[in-house]
């Protein structure tokens, strides 16, 4: 590729670089203009540039889980519209059914002209603090159709030609509770007008022909840099399978995702024929979430440095039939289609298990999550609403040479979302914390550990308290699983301590209400599962994790054969040498 | 014959300035001691001393004030050898620290670890106590826990101790008793409490930093004594102070409180230096770069006044005093250049440092560099390198561009380091860009100060990225931040948490002003002590604002009669204002709830700035002996070498104007002229560049 003439690498480097820089000023427009947390504190957001095709060029992305939600939006609304695409258009998107990931997260579209011509598309798509449906902010445990969850968008023109459609806009945001999310897709316009500029700057630089030769060079470089990395997985079939428990409509339900992985030479086929239909209720991925879950978790596999273009797609091809759930039929409710993307790492990580084992991290904690809203009596009874980020985040896999993470989180978010501070908690919150710490023995046994969980505890003073509580990982078999003889993670925990002595368990998705004020939150979020033989760990590590008061004197004893002594807490070197040759 | 030393340690090489009485100044370098950075400040007093034919002794009879900047305590963190530390916090809140919110930075790199907490855990002890955010006591002190904790850390061989509870800002009293307790019972310990070192809301932020100061306390301590003992062994018995990472400077008996506060004081003199050199050209908006051997450096400073943040790290961990806001790449002159899995070229961010360094240094290092591909475009001169003393190997530094970029890329050596050269001005373009864009500035608007030894290479063609028009680079670019310490003022900062709602009425008239006036008063005591009058003294106020329901304050400043008076409509057309500018939108018109977070009183005390000699003014054609001759030079926009004029930077005199391309040798930096630019020489020895393509 190197020996065409009519390539230039510096510029190809030099292209590369300006893509980059023109995709994080959209995404720092995002963050100046756009009023929703969830956009601005969250950054639940990703910010691209496409092709004339809707090939990627470029994106940031804060948040993984959206790394890949984009590109099938864009080459969906190609097709769509064929030649009537214009100028100055505007184009709104959501639909999880034409290329959409959650119906929440909203797309903003704009073509890019050179003298006439379509050369590009700058997008941007954020997490919408409301899109309509039967409950505020989208997450509806009851919901079983997608009308349930959200005003469906599917490609719509809210600006024609420069000129906006008034109608069309009114119907949208006469459709939406909060005002805000009107501004917020300004800004995202806003923010696509940016990578326009950019991109026609860059036409205009260096010739529109000269810029696309190069673009398709890009993609070149990205997919050689990922085949490479293909090429060095040993080829072969891996086969593995997770399950998610519990649909919110039928006690006991279980969906499993199975997974076919085949490594070819330089081409890797994810295979997820077979894996359970769809369900009744919102645990349902669209195609979108289900390819996005799947990269991030291959990324984590890769050389993470290669540049995030479509050229790291092309050597991947997705096999995921229409009809299961994670992949469900119009009109299913899919709301909780990100969340899982924990249970389909699972699958993946068990896969390359047996391909990579030097590269494949063991199972992350699962999300299980809870947002309360309620009225805060310090201030006249005003609404107050907060998604529990501090007490969800539990511990990551641990991998060959690294524990796992503490308190990462979710593997959709891969340490991008931030605990809130205790002190801004409390003062915006009517709740007192009592504790938030680390969780002992948590984390999954191993020689590499996994990472810990934490253990979370607050008074909840407000009125008219609901939780919506939504996630998983609370029944056995959801456990990180551990790789190689290690152990698995703990499990989540979430209950509801009332003041009359009673205590709610909700399900992992249900949505509790009337929890009166006194009533104590107290969560366990778990740990991650560990890596290779505990026994091999070395037991200074396993020491210094006793001393430090998160692993117990006998789970040392018991899951790493290590013996310390319970007074002084000091390693008995001889009988840890006795215990671990005994071991059968 | 008076002298006044401005000294900066870095990490190849400690810079001094000296300035005697007229303003006549002179550019020192000697290398680093790592060991023992006082070391290097004693060879580099010695040197100077020679060169003035005196004895140390006399020599240092004469100097009336030395300005030191030092990088032991940001290094003992980065290297992990800071005091054995202990913590004292609310019970159920002991690894507030080590989560550090549970952030991972790195998305994808599931082998990515997090950094080893300053504090180990069974060193952060758990105390029975809590206080609410309105300051109320909910559960009294434990004292014997106290004891216990004390008993335990003393067991350790702990030698500072920080102490973190609750909402402290609210309410110090906890943490006040256990202060005491802990002092009595370790009298030598360095012990701190958050509300001593920053009693500002957000739990995290407050405990890291704490822990941070006391972490370095012990270790500046001894680094300061170290100094001060071999500055009096000579008989120094001038002024010493010590740079902050605010961008003043302080004496080192309050440096040794609050060591924190030199944690990333590194680059925070350049925004002084800059000020005083653009100052002259009656500019107040200006960006200063620093391009040295293995990062960049940049800020932006508007209308006089750097940006100030509270959300610096060090080592990945929060400092949340004020510092300068100052953005560093890895970009320098040993920024190696690679060719990844893809077949594309990348520059940095590794570095080859000064040790092997470039390959043209000839020390062994193999990997080409920024340095090396200047070298091979004819941009720096192999024999006029540090003024001569440090001859370079053009021809080695060409063979390894042409070995390890050239041939894979399928281009000849020039080619390759003309990319080299681009995709750097690229990568510095963008840090620029962070500092402007991302705050609402437009970069056109501002000139740019160009510093270190090897950013005048680049600067025209960064600014051409930007479309910067206007480039001053000083005549003392290569030493910028020892020319900056001596520049910069006493200053002390000072915050106090208020979570309210910005409301008069409900407060009360006096609500700011009570604060505030302690705050001043505070202020007013330091300076004092260090031996400021009261007529130098002079106070900054801001307030930390947002809109109710929002997460994140911004930092306004006010003027003193607003805050005194509690001016509250001034205060928020100020905060729409600044809100408007940085996130693009404002909520004046919607009446919407404001809420004050934070205080904030910063101290200054005015010292004597050295003057600046005023040359008398030229011809336009510089003389003769400024003339070098000529030499080969890569044009980028040619995209071939021509034969371009070479001048003696040193030689230059005010009013001499050079038209591009050139380029302009001096001592220890090169300035490239390119085509379509000029500089003109001004009264105090500088370079000012403009693009007049552009124009």
């Amino acid at each position: 590729m190197t020996g065409q003439p009519a390539i230039d690498p510096i510029l190809a480097s030099v292209l590369q670089r300006r893509l980059k820089s023109i995709t994080e000023e959209m995404g720092l427009t995002l963050l100046r203009t756009t009023r929703s947390p969830i956009l601005n504190e969250a950054r639940d957001f990703v910010t691209g540039l496409y092709d004339a095709k809707g090939r990627m060029l470029e994106q940031t992305e804060y948040i993984p889980v959206l790394a890949f939600a984009l590109q099938p939006a864009c080459e969906h609304i190609i097709e769509y519209f064929g030649d009537d695409i214009h100028d100055g258009d505007v184009i709104l998107h959501n639909d999880v059914f034409s290329g959409g990931n959650q119906n929440n997260d909203v797309a903003v579209f704009k073509p890019v002209f050179h003298d006439g011509r379509l050369i590009a598309w700058s997008a941007c798509k954020g997490h919408q603090a409301d899109i309509g449906g039967a409950v505020a902010g989208g997450y509806n445990p009851e919901a079983r159709e997608v009308w349930q969850e959200a005003f469906r968008i599917p490609p719509v023109k809210v600006i024609e030609a420069g000129k906006r459609r008034d109608d069309v806009w009114n119907l949208i945001f006469a459709n939406v509770r909060l005002k805000m999310v009107e501004e917020d897709i300004k800004a995202q316009i806003g923010g696509s007008v940016v990578g326009e500029r950019g991109v026609k700057a860059l036409a205009a630089r260096y010739g529109v022909e000269r810029f696309l030769t190069h673009v398709d060079y890009l993609f070149e470089t990205a997919e050689t840099m990922v085949r490479k990395e293909i090429e060095a997985i040993p080829d072969g079939i891996y086969d593995g399978e997770s399950q998610a428990f519990y649909d919110g409509v039928r006690d006991g339900s279980v969906m499993t995702c199975k997974l076919r992985v085949t490594v070819s030479g330089d081409t890797v086929t994810f295979d997820f024929t077979g894996s359970s239909p769809q369900t009744p209720g919102f645990v349902n991925a669209p195609y979108s979430a289900t390819a996005s879950a799947l990269m991030l978790t291959f990324l984590m596999l890769i050389n993470p440095d290669i540049p995030h273009n479509d050229g790291i797609t092309r050597p991947i091809n997705i096999v995921n039939p229409e009809g299961s759930y994670l992949n469900a039929a119009y009109p299913a409710a899919t709301t909780f289609g990100n969340t899982l993307t924990g249970p389909t790492s699972d699958a993946i990580f068990r896969a390359f298990a047996q391909a990579m084992p030097h590269m494949v991290t063991a199972a992350w904690n699962r999300q299980m999550g809870a947002a309360v809203t309620g009225n805060d009596p310090r201030n006249d009874d005003e609404k107050f609403v907060d998604i529990l980020f501090l007490a969800l985040k539990g511990g990551s896999g641990a991998t060959r040479g690294a524990d796992g993470y503490d308190h990462i989180g979710l593997i959709n978010c891969a340490g991008g979302i931030l605990a809130q501070d205790y002190e801004m908690f409390e003062i915006h919150n009517p709740f007192f914390l009592r504790q938030h710490e680390y969780l002992p023995d948590s984390a999954g046994a191993g020689r590499w550990r996994g990472g810990l969980g934490v253990e979370t505890e607050f008074v909840m003073n407000g009125n008219e308290q609901t939780a919506i509580a939504f996630g998983d990982g609370i029944v056995e078999d959801a456990r990180a699983f551990g790789l190689f003889g290690a152990g698995n993670g703990s499990l989540n925990i979430m209950e509801f301590r009332q003041p009359d002595g009673t205590t709610r368990t909700p399900r992992s998705k249900e949505i509790v209400r009337d929890l009166p004020p006194g009533t104590v939150f107290h969560q366990q979020a778990g740990g991650g599962g560990g890596y290779g033989d505990p026994f091999e760990r070395p037991a200074e590590l396993v020491a210094e994790d006793v001393l430090h008061g998160i692993l117990t004197v006998d789970s040392a004893r018991t899951d790493y054969g290590v013996i310390i002594d319970p007074k002084s807490l000091t390693l008995d070197v001889s009988a840890t040498e006795q215990t671990r040759r005994n071991r059968s | 014959m008076t002298f006044r030393i401005g000294i900066d340690v870095g990490g190849t090489f400690t810079d001094f300035l000296l300035v005697d009485g007229a303003g006549q100044s002179r550019v020192f370098k000697v290398l680093s001691t790592p060991q023992d950075p006082s070391e290097a400040v004693l060879t580099g007093l010695r040197e100077m001393a020679a060169a003035y034919d005196r004895s140390l002794d006399d020599f240092i009879d004469a100097v009336t004030l030395i300005v030191h900047g030092t990088t032991v305590t940001t290094n003992a963190v980065l290297t992990g050898n800071t005091a054995n530390t202990g913590l004292l916090t609310t019970r159920g809140f002991r690894d507030a620290l080590q989560m550090r919110r549970g952030v991972r930075e790195v998305p994808y790199d599931n082998k990515y670890l997090a950094p080893v907490p300053i504090v180990p855990r069974h060193l952060r002890l758990p105390i029975t106590e809590r206080i609410d955010h309105d300051g109320n006591v909910v559960d009294d002190i434990d004292v014997k826990d106290i004891e216990e904790a004390a008993a335990a850390l003393e067991g350790s061989g702990v030698e500072a101790i920080a102490i973190c509870f609750m909402h402290s800002y609210a309410n110090p009293d906890h943490e006040r008793t256990a202060g005491e307790a802990i002092r009595q019972a370790i009298p030598d310990a360095y012990v701190s409490t958050s509300a001593e070192v920053l009693p500002q809301v957000r739990f995290y932020e407050r405990t890291s930093t704490t822990v941070l100061n006391v972490a370095v306390g012990p270790i500046l301590g001894r680094y300061i004594g170290n100094l001060t003992r071999k500055l009096d062994d000579c008989g120094f018995a001038g002024v010493l102070l010590i740079m902050q990472s605010n961008g003043g400077v302080t004496s080192p008996a309050v440096v040794k409180t609050l060591a924190a506060t030199t944690l990333l004081s590194g680059p925070a003199a350049a925004p002084a230096a800059g000020l005083a050199y653009a100052s002259l050209h009656g500019v107040d908006d200006f960006v200063t770069v620093d391009m040295g051997g293995t990062s960049f450096d940049a800020a932006l400073i508007k209308d006089g006044q750097p940006e100030i943040t509270t959300h610096g790290t060090v080592n990945r961990f929060a400092l949340a005093l004020p510092s300068m806001e100052i953005n560093t790449v890895g970009a320098g002159g040993g920024s190696i250049a690679w060719i990844d899995d893809g077949g594309l070229l990348r520059m940095g961010p590794q570095s080859a440092g000064a040790d092997p360094g470039p390959v043209c240094y000839g020390r062994g290092g193999t990997n080409p560099t920024c340095s090396d591909a200047n070298l091979t475009l004819g941009y720096l001169s192999a024999g006029y390198f540090a003024g001569g003393r440090m001859p370079l190997d053009a021809e080695r530094a060409r063979h390894a561009i042409e070995t390890r970029i050239a041939k894979p890329l399928g281009m000849d050596a020039v080619e390759a380091a003309a990319g080299m050269y681009h995709l750097m001005n690229v990568n510095m373009a963008s840090a620029i860009q962070e500092i402007s864009v991302k705050k609402g500035w437009d970069p056109r608007d501002f000139l740019m100060v160009c510093a270190g030894g090897a950013g005048p290479v680049h600067a025209a063609m960064i600014a051409r990225e930007l479309e910067m028009t206007r480039i001053l680079i000083p005549k003392e670019s290569s030493i910028f931040c020892a020319a900056g310490m001596l520049r910069s003022d006493l200053k002390h900062d000072f915050v106090r948490s208020l979570n309210t709602v910005l409301d008069r009425d409900r407060l009360g008239a006096t609500a700011l002003s009570g604060p505030v006036a302690e705050m001043e008063a505070e202020g007013k005591a330091r300076l004092s002590h260090e031996g400021v009058a009261d007529e130098r003294i002079g106070f900054k106020h801001a307030i930390d604002l947002r809109y109710a329901g929002q997460y994140h304050e911004v930092s306004v400043e006010v003027p003193a009669d607003a805050v005194h008076g509690f001016d509250e409509q001034r205060i928020r057309d100020t905060f729409h204002a600044a809100h408007n500018r940085l996130y693009g939108y404002d909520l004046a018109d919607e009446g919407a709830a404001i809420e004050v977070i934070s205080l904030r009183v910063t101290a200054t005390g005015l010292t004597e700035k050295p003057p600046l000699i005023e040359e008398p003014r030229r011809s336009a054609q510089p003389d003769e002996s400024a003339d070098k001759g000529r030499r080969p030079v890569y044009l980028p926009e040619a995209k071939a070498f021509r034969d371009v004029a070479v001048y003696d930077g040193d030689r230059l005199a005010h009013g001499n104007r050079v038209t591009g391309p050139a380029i302009i040798e001096q001592v220890n930096t090169t300035v490239f002229v390119p085509t379509g630019f000029a500089v003109a020489c001004d009264a105090y020895g500088s370079f000012l560049m403009t693009d007049e393509a552009a124009a």
